[in-house]
């Protein structure tokens, strides 16, 4: 057993193994891991499921693929089995959303002294977002 | 514009605070650091500046626009902001946008998505003092998305290089010769 990185929103650890290149969990450590849980109707998160057919994709032996599992919720994936780390993408749904419906993805970023600042905090008020940089 | 219920929330696509620090200075609306580059994935930016108007039910008025929205970097630029504010300022008043504000805006493709989380990958490494396994994915991603300033540009300070250097101007060329792939709006002015 090893811990893997798991880089998504925050940066998160989940104890599993890499097997062929694959960074596998117990499935009690999913949750923790990606915020998906797999129940008998599929991976669930909050009141949302999502239909995983007979498992065989994200399962390995009783373990579950961390990467796969994002795969079949929608979320991308990079994998870097040297560094033991999954990146693990928004969902592309989100983007989506953002691009053809029109609503605005939430977020939540730390400003220059550390506090956290939600899109959402700011519901309410017609809200200019800049994306900038120093390079 | 501040008391009209608006907000300007600007968010640095960028890890170096310090830098950061310097441009925001003065600054009394909210500053945001995002060096995992959330932002670009969410909202498919593939250049700074990017301007998103967000209305007050969270949908977005105007998507995606290579326009200087603040006060923020406009010493870099030269550019008048003038047009950028009157149209923002009759969006607040008055809810009216500009005809481009229905412009659909291209999708990230797959490799532009695994550009984004390559680059994440590295700028994690790099931090933790990988400097070989950041290289390694920092490449992957400026293969994935070669054009995207904010892989490749964003990159280069990241590997001790100038983002106002010469690679930064082959990449500017090559850009434009591919007819400025940006994920939005180029104002008419500005094309």
């Amino acid at each position: 057993m090893t811990t893997i990185t798991i880089l998504g929103d925050e940066v998160a650890t989940a104890t599993g193994e890499w097997a062929d290149g694959r960074p596998l969990v117990e499935p009690d450590a999913l949750s923790a891991a990606v915020g998906w849980t797999l129940k008998p109707e599929g991976l669930c998160r909050d009141d949302q499921c999502v239909l995983v057919g007979d498992g065989s994709a994200i399962r390995v032996g009783d373990k579950l693929d961390l990467a796969a599992v994002a795969n079949a919720v929608d979320q991308p994936t990079v994998v870097d089995p040297d560094a033991g780390i999954v990146v693990l993408g928004q969902p592309n749904a989100t983007r989506q959303a953002a691009l053809r419906d029109r609503q605005a993805p939430d977020f939540t970023l730390a400003d220059l002294d550390g506090t956290l600042h939600s899109l959402s905090d700011y519901t309410g008020k017609k809200r200019l977002l800049v994306a900038f940089s120093s390079w | 514009m501040a008391d009209d219920g608006f907000l300007v929330i600007a968010v640095a696509i960028d890890e170096n605070i310090d830098e950061v620090r310097v441009l925001a200075e003065n600054i009394t609306y909210p500053v945001l650091m995002d060096p995992g580059h959330i932002l670009t994935e969410l909202y498919a930016i593939s250049n700074v500046p990017a301007v998103v108007w967000i209305d007050e039910d969270g949908r977005i008025s105007r998507p995606n626009a290579y326009e200087f929205g603040s006060d923020l970097l406009s010493e870099f630029t030269g550019r008048t902001r003038s047009a950028h504010f009157d149209q923002i300022r009759e969006w607040v008043h008055n809810g009216a946008v500009p005809e481009d504000a229905s412009s659909q805006i291209a999708d990230l493709s797959e490799d532009e998505v695994a550009a984004r989380l390559h680059f994440r990958l590295a700028a994690h490494l790099r931090r933790n003092g990988d400097e070989v396994g950041a290289a390694r994915h920092f490449d992957a991603a400026a293969q994935l998305a070669p054009l995207d300033f904010t892989v490749v540009r964003a990159a280069m300070p990241l590997q001790g290089e100038s983002p106002f250097g010469e690679e930064f101007f082959k990449i500017l060329a090559e850009y434009e010769a591919a007819g400025t792939p940006f994920h939005g709006i180029i104002p008419a002015s500005e094309a």
